[in-house]
């Protein structure tokens, strides 16, 4: 959480630019020299290990990620090829197709939303068999992506149960995997299914929060399901909504790879990469890090905006609050 | 504010830093220590290569006895993304086993030359060109790995074919196949592309029909003329099979490991290009089928002037890394790790073809004999002399060669494009 720089923890230095501001107009009370060399000093010790943990693990890392990325591969390992390896990857077809897929991620996100939104909706208003369903919703959520994507392998296989039953009702198969308009839906649609469990549980737990009585309310006025959804559930849910829409979008950009990996392999065409799995196809398979390296600062720089992005949403979320 | 001021001051003086350092890592020599080697691979932890292993490691510690070896077993997955690191960090595994072509060309680098040190395996052994660089050797081959065509005889003779004489030209092999199709409802091809390896399998089987031997030769030593019509037709020929329904259904989506060897065994397809060795080969599909059942045929003549062969190279072989301490003793275990007798037992245990053209392979059943007895004749694989990133290019296009989202020329344009770059 960001902290409210209106109410600093410690009291800033006397010789920061609150002093100058103050022009020695305010009386500051008089210590000995070595006293206030300490105090000045304490916050910058306490801080220590937490920046040193940052800076060491983090931020440095990051930076030799970057340099590397200026740097080039094979041949011409750890020399600077300037913006060479950026410029490799605006012409790679391959790169460009990731970048589109993220895009089409952010697309997809508002049904991704919709869906536990929906059914928490559902299971809030008790329909037939609601305590079932609720742990039926959440089953998937704790199993790992490969054992997802391996369940998915065998039943959308082209030879598999699925089209056996659109064969049996007279429909013909589909490739879900192996067509590369349909394979990229498909890899997004089993990851909701395994991940909307969790988004479910938050909403369920926004919904404890709700005013049953602006709904009884509306149900007085005779308001209709889509009604009293539009305007009692999701104004009253708005915050709610806006955490798993974050939840949900890091989700999507960060942990597609081992259903992408188990599923397609990137495939069919190339046309399930997202910009990890061209990380890692790059750095492991066609032994090019630089590259690799090149587009991971890509993937950290579109991740910061959405991630500042989110910050602000959930910082208005909390001011609203 | 303040945070957009940090992060433009992280990005400034990563700027400021760019260009300096390298991403493959520093090749200061520090891995090694004395007295013991590490080996990394991904076949010692299998039952099958135990007794290989235990023959290697017996016959190392009679010419060393003061060093122990240790063999670190990782998942072949990951294999070449943690070498990577090993090498950008300039330390690691002494020894490392390596797939021929791409794999250990790319990383040739931070490897030893051995030609000194394998001077007398040099006769004995076979299938160093894949594990070879501007003429100098980086590994020691165990094993041999290549593409026979297998089929299934019981399908042929079922068909009312006779199995004993596949056919030689493609005409024919089409015209088989379809009295295969309509009296058993078996396909043609079993056919794996999710991957896409298939293509890779094709065009080197294939291309053995279609290309002549002097055009064979030339793309093997690099001069390859992909505006040949005859490098041409083996693309076209990826796409007729499809467009013929040779292929068993949904290529795209089925992995060639081991999805399409499981179409293979199960006689749903009559045909499948496998390997010879590791999995997808004789022994495996000898489970199934029984050895008796199990045929290896030659690609057809697909363009007169073709002379079919077998395409292979080594397959995996151990290298020995820039750093280890002592090369002498490192290139020793290599040897270790190639002997005759240590070859005999992953030839038995794993169905391997070793490297190692010496050992005896009558009791195999009649298709590993085929093979064997087709090695002399045959040549290196034409996706090996490839580049990694030409394969996975190779991979994308052949699944739209497929689907008909390319056409073949636009296929072979790129293909070229991204051969002659490197």
């Amino acid at each position: 959480m960001p902290v409210d720089e209106a109410t600093p923890a410690v009291r800033p230095a006397p010789t920061g630019p609150a002093r100058r501001a103050g022009s020695g107009s305010r009386a500051t009370p008089r210590r000995g020299r070595g006293g206030r060399r300490s105090e000045r000093l304490a916050p910058y010790v306490l801080l220590a290990p937490a920046l040193l943990i940052l800076l060491l693990l983090r931020f440095w890392p990051l930076l030799l990620g970057v340099n590397f990325s200026f740097t080039g591969d094979g041949e011409r390992d750890g020399s600077a090829v300037g913006l060479a390896n950026y410029l490799e990857l605006a012409r790679d077809p391959l790169f460009l197709g990731a970048l589109r897929n993220v895009g089409l991620l952010v697309l997809l996100l508002p049904v991704a939303v919709a869906i536990p939104g929906l059914l928490a909706t559902f299971i809030y208003l008790r329909v037939p068999g609601h305590r079932l369903y609720r742990s039926v919703y959440f089953f998937p959520a704790v199993l790992s992506p490969v054992i997802v994507g391996a369940i998915f392998n065998l039943l959308l296989a082209f030879d598999g149960p699925l089209n056996a039953l659109l064969g049996g009702v007279g429909l013909g198969p589909v490739d879900w995997l192996g067509d590369p308009d349909v394979a990229m839906f498909v890899v997004v649609g089993v990851h909701v299914w395994a991940t909307f469990g969790m988004a479910l549980v938050v909403f369920l737990a926004g919904f404890a929060t709700l005013d049953a009585s602006l709904l009884d309310a509306a149900r007085v006025d005779g308001a209709s399901l889509p009604q009293t959804i539009r305007h009692v559930i999701v104004p009253s849910l708005s915050r709610t909504i806006q955490f798993v829409v974050v939840t949900t979008m890091i989700g999507m950009l960060t942990s597609m790879f081992g259903l992408l990996y188990v599923m397609t392999s990137g495939g069919p065409e190339g046309s399930t990469y997202l910009p990890e799995y061209y990380i890692w196809i790059q750095q492991g398979q066609l032994n090019r890090p630089a590259l690799a390296s090149a587009a991971s600062t890509v993937l950290f720089l579109i991740m910061l905006v959405v991630g500042l992005l989110q910050i602000s949403l959930l910082r208005r979320a909390v001011r609203e609050a | 504010m303040k945070q957009r001021a940090v992060w433009s001051a992280v990005l400034v003086a990563a700027l400021a830093l760019a260009g300096c350092g390298s991403a493959g890592g520093t090749r200061s020599p520090s891995g090694g220590a004395d007295g013991k080697l590490v080996v990394w691979d991904w076949k010692s932890g299998e039952a099958s290569a135990a007794a290989y292993l235990q023959k290697a490691k017996a016959d190392f510690a009679r010419k060393h006895p003061g060093v122990t070896v240790e063999f670190v077993a990782q998942p072949f997955e990951q294999y070449y993304t943690l070498l990577g690191t090993a090498i950008q960090a300039g330390k690691g595994p002494d020894v490392i086993l390596f797939n021929g072509g791409g794999q250990i060309r790319d990383r040739a680098d931070a490897l030893l030359p051995l030609d000194d040190y394998l001077a007398e395996d040099r006769q004995r052994l076979t299938g160093w060109e894949a594990f070879s660089k501007d003429g100098k050797t980086y590994a020691g081959p165990v094993t041999l790995q290549g593409h026979p065509i297998y089929y299934n005889r019981t399908l042929y003779e079922k068909a009312g074919l006779d199995p004993a004489k596949p056919a030689t030209t493609w005409s024919t092999f089409v015209a088989d196949c379809a009295t295969i199709t309509t009296r058993t409802g078996a396909k043609c091809f079993a056919l794996g592309n999710k991957e896409g390896f298939g293509i890779q399998f094709f065009l080197s089987v294939l291309g053995s029909g279609v290309l002549t031997p002097q055009e064979y030769d030339d793309w093997i030593a690099g001069r390859r003329n992909w505006n040949s019509p005859h490098v041409k037709r083996i693309f076209a020929l990826w796409k007729e099979t499809q467009d013929a329904k040779l292929n068993s259904d949904g290529a795209n989506s089925t992995a060639m490991f081991n999805d399409s060897f499981a179409i293979f065994q199960s006689a749903k397809a009559a045909h499948v290009i496998g390997l010879m060795s590791d999995v997808g080969h004789w022994k495996d599909f000898s489970e199934f089928l029984t050895a008796e059942k199990l045929g290896v045929m030659r690609a057809p003549v697909v363009e007169p002037g073709a002379t079919p062969s077998l395409p292979y190279d080594g397959g995996i072989g151990y290298g020995v890394a820039r750093w280890t301490k002592d090369p002498k003793v490192a290139a020793d275990l290599v040897r270790s790790l190639t002997s005759t007798d240590a070859l005999k037992s992953f030839y038995a245990d794993a169905g391997a073809i070793a490297a190692d053209t010496t050992i005896d392979v009558s009791q195999g059943g009649p298709a590993v004999t085929t093979i064997v007895a087709d090695l002399k004749a045959g040549k290196p694989a034409l996706h090996v002399a490839l580049s990694s990133k030409t394969l996975d290019l190779m991979g994308r296009l052949s699944q739209q060669l497929l689907s008909g989202s390319v056409t073949v020329d636009e296929a072979v344009k790129q293909l070229a494009a991204s051969d002659q770059a490197g």
